[in-house]
C-alpha cells in the first residue's frame, strides 16, 4: 500500500491532470476557458506536471524524501483517507472535463444578468475588433504600387492593420476604412463596438445608420419588448477565466423573430441604430437577415 | 426567474476555469516551496530578516511589490518559511498582503476603475490590504503560536501516534531522518530530486482545498440568481457587506477582481473598496487552503475580524466621501 501512495498514485494523478490541461491546450478548447494570457500558463503548468510525473514513475520517493516524523504533508491519519484524497484529485477534474460545454447555457446569462451599458465593462476589451483607428501609410505618387485592398472577414480578434486601408491617392481615406468589413460591404461589428458606440459620438458616427453584420447568441428580451419584437445577441465577456465571464448584449429589433433556442448562434444582419430609451441611450440592430451560424474560434469575448 | 438553478454543465465549465486559472500559480508556488525546502537553510532566512519583529513584519507586508504571488501560492510557500524559521507573524502578514500589495493588482485596479477614481481606489486598496495585513501580523505577534497554527501542520512530532498523512513517502516504522541533513549532504542532482518530489507533495496536498473551494465558487457563480442582491445596493451598509459576501463566495483571483467588482455599478464606492480588500484576504477557497496550516477557529476568526474592521474602515471612508 505504501507502494501504491509513495509512487503510483501520485504518478496517476500529476499524469492525469498533465494529460487533461495538455488535451484543452492542443485541441484549442481551452479558448473557452481562459483568456490568452492564462493559457501559456495553463500549458507551462501540464508540461511541468507531466515531466514530474515521469520523475515520480523513474525515482519513487523514498524515505529519504520525505521522512514522516517531519512530513508536513497531512491530511488524514489512514490509508482511507489517502484514497479519498486521490479520489477528491482525480473525481471531480476528470468529470468535469468529459462532460464540459464550450459555452454556457442560457441559464447562467439569466443568473449573472447580462450588461447592456458599456460603462458597467471598466476597461476597454482587447479583442474589441474596430475601437481604435490605425496610422494609415502615407499615400504614394503611383497608385499602381498601391497595396490592394483584402477582403474583411467575420473573425472576432483580428485587429484592424493598416493592410486592410488601400491608399492609392493623395486623397485622406474617409474615416470608416479602419473597419473591418463583408464583401458586400457590410461593417463586421462585435457586441461590445455597439455598446461602446453608444456611448461615444465620435464612435456613434461610424456605426449610426450603416448595414452591420454581428454574430451573437440568441437570448429574449423581457425589459425592454413592448412590441415583441426585439430579442438580444449576447456574447460572454470573460476578464481572466470562463468563471469571471459576464454577458453582454445588444438589442436586435425583427419583424420575424427567429425561432431557434436560446443560446444558438446567430448572425444578424441589419442597421446599427441608437435611439434614446428611458433616458439613457441604446444600441439596437434592426435586423434585415437574422440565421443561424456556426459559432466563431473564439466563442468569448475579452 | 428562481434564485437557484443548477446545471452541471455550466458548473463543471465554471469549476475547471477556476482549476486551469489557479494551477499555474499553486504548481509555481509548491515548485518555491521545494526549492525553498532543499537550498535554502534556516539561517539564510534569519540572517535576511530585520532583527526588529516589527521592522520584519512591515518588510514583509511590502514583499508582494518585489515577489507577488497569487493567493493560492502564497499559502504553500509560507508554510515552508515558517518551517524554515520565519516568523509566524510575519509568514501571515505577508500571506495576507502578497495577494494585494503588487504591482499587476495595482494596475488591473486602475483599469478597471479608469472612468470612476481610479487613483483613489488602487491607492487605497493597496493601503488598506497592507495596513490590515500588518495589524494581522502584529497580533499574531502576541499569540502564542499554538493557538493558531494546526498541530503537524509543520511536521512536528504530535504525539505517541506518528502522522503520516498524505505524505508521499513515509519513513520506515521506528525511524526518524533528518530531512534537512539528507537534502544539505545530497549532490545538485539529487537535491533537484527531493526539490520535486518535495514540490508534488506540497502540491497534492494544497490542490484538494482549492478543488473544494472551487466546487463551491462554481456552485455560486452559475447557479445563483446575482440579482438578489441587487436591493441591497442603497444601503450603505448592507452594500458593503453583502458585495464583500459575494466577492468571498466567488473566490476570483485578485489579479482581476477588480474588473467583475467595478461592473457592480449600482453599488457604492465605499462597498467596491471593502470587496477589492477583503476579497484577496479571505475568500471561500482561501477558508480551505488556511485550514491546511491553521486552526479552524483562527481562520472562522481571522474572517470575522476582518470582515468587520474592513466593513467599518470602508463604511468610515464612505462617510469622509472619498471616491
Amino acid at each position: 500500500m505504501n507502494s501504491a501512495f509513495r509512487r503510483w498514485l501520485p504518478c496517476a494523478t500529476l499524469a492525469t491532470w498533465s494529460t487533461i490541461l495538455l488535451i484543452f491546450c492542443v485541441s484549442g478548447r481551452m479558448r473557452a476557458f481562459l483568456t490568452p494570457e492564462f493559457r501559456l500558463g495553463a500549458l507551462a503548468a501540464g508540461i511541468a506536471m507531466g515531466v514530474m510525473a515521469l520523475v515520480f514513475l523513474l525515482f519513487p520517493a523514498d524515505a529519504n524524501c520525505c521522512s514522516a516524523a517531519e512530513c508536513g504533508h497531512t491530511f488524514f491519519r489512514r490509508s482511507t483517507g489517502k484514497i479519498i484524497t486521490f479520489l477528491i484529485l482525480l473525481l471531480p477534474i476528470t468529470t468535469a472535463a468529459m462532460f464540459s460545454p464550450s459555452g454556457y447555457s442560457g441559464s447562467v446569462v439569466k443568473n449573472r444578468v447580462a450588461i447592456t451599458d458599456a460603462s458597467q465593462l471598466g476597461a476597454t476589451p482587447r479583442n474589441a475588433a474596430t475601437l481604435k483607428p490605425v496610422d494609415m501609410p502615407l499615400p504614394t505618387k503611383d497608385p499602381n504600387n498601391a497595396p490592394a485592398p483584402q477582403p474583411a472577414t467575420a473573425t472576432q480578434t483580428a485587429p484592424p492593420t493598416a493592410a486592410t486601408a488601400p491608399q492609392p491617392s493623395q486623397q485622406p481615406p474617409p474615416a470608416q476604412d479602419y473597419l473591418q468589413r463583408t464583401p458586400d460591404g457590410r461593417i463586421v461589428a462585435e457586441v461590445l463596438d455597439l455598446l461602446y458606440a453608444a456611448q461615444d459620438n465620435a464612435l456613434r458616427k461610424d456605426f449610426e445608420g450603416k448595414p452591420v453584420e454581428l454574430i451573437g447568441q440568441i437570448m429574449p428580451d423581457a425589459s425592454n419588448n413592448a412590441s415583441g419584437k426585439r430579442f438580444k445577441a449576447v456574447r460572454m465577456f470573460m476578464t481572466c477565466c470562463a468563471a469571471d465571464a459576464r454577458p453582454v448584449a445588444v438589442l436586435a429589433e425583427s419583424d420575424t423573430k427567429p425561432d431557434l433556442p436560446e443560446m444558438s448562434w446567430i448572425k444578424i444582419s441589419g442597421t446599427a441604430t441608437f435611439p434614446v430609451e428611458n433616458g439613457r441611450r441604446i444600441a439596437v440592430l434592426k435586423a434585415d437577415k437574422v440565421e443561424k451560424c456556426n459559432p466563431p474560434e473564439e466563442t468569448m469575448l475579452y | 426567474m428562481p434564485w437557484f438553478s443548477f446545471h452541471f454543465q455550466d458548473f463543471a465549465l465554471s469549476f475547471l476555469s477556476v482549476l486551469f486559472e489557479g494551477i499555474p500559480f499553486l504548481l509555481l508556488g509548491s515548485l518555491i516551496s521545494g526549492f525553498v525546502d532543499v537550498f535554502v537553510s534556516s539561517d539564510r532566512i534569519a540572517r535576511l530578516l530585520p532583527k526588529s519583529s516589527t521592522a520584519s513584519i512591515l518588510l514583509c507586508g511590502l514583499l508582494g511589490l518585489l515577489f507577488p504571488m497569487c493567493e493560492c501560492g502564497s499559502v504553500v510557500v509560507i508554510r515552508r518559511f515558517i518551517k524554515k524559521g520565519l516568523p509566524l507573524s510575519s509568514a501571515v502578514t505577508y500571506m495576507l498582503a502578497t495577494p494585494i500589495v503588487s504591482p499587476i493588482v495595482a494596475l488591473s485596479t486602475f483599469a478597471a476603475f479608469k472612468a470612476h477614481s481610479p487613483w483613489e481606489m488602487t491607492v487605497l486598496r493597496l493601503t488598506l490590504g497592507f495596513g490590515v495585513a500588518a495589524v494581522v501580523g502584529l497580533i499574531v505577534e502576541k499569540l502564542p503560536v499554538s493557538a493558531i497554527l494546526r498541530p503537524g501542520a509543520l511536521g512536528e512530532p504530535t504525539g505517541p501516534r506518528r502522522r503520516a498523512g498524505l505524505s508521499v513517502a513515509t519513513a520506515p516504522a521506528g525511524e526518524t531522518l533528518d530531512f534537512g541533513a539528507i537534502a544539505q549532504s545530497a549532490g545538485f542532482g539529487k537535491k533537484l530530486l527531493l526539490t520535486v518530489q518535495s514540490a508534488t507533495a506540497d502540491f497534492l496536498d494544497v490542490t484538494v482545498f482549492l478543488i473544494m473551494g472551487a466546487v463551491v465558487a462554481s456552485v455560486f457563480n452559475t447557479a445563483v440568481n446575482q440579482e438578489i442582491i441587487y436591493p441591497l445596493a442603497t444601503n450603505p451598509p448592507l452594500a458593503i457587506a453583502s458585495l464583500m459576501t459575494l466577492r468571498s463566495l466567488l473566490s476570483i483571483c485578485s489579479t482581476t477582481d477588480a474588473f467583475i467588482i467595478a461592473s457592480f455599478a449600482t453599488f457604492p464606492f465605499a462597498a467596491k473598496l471593502a470587496a477589492l480588500v477583503f476579497g484577496p484576504l479571505f475568500d471561500f477557497k482561501l477558508f480551505w487552503l488556511y485550514n491546511m496550516l491553521f486552526k479552524t477557529r483562527a481562520v472562522v476568526a481571522l474572517g470575522i475580524g476582518l470582515f468587520i474592521v474592513i466593513g467599518l474602515l470602508c463604511w468610515r471612508i464612505s462617510a469622509l466621501h472619498l471616491g
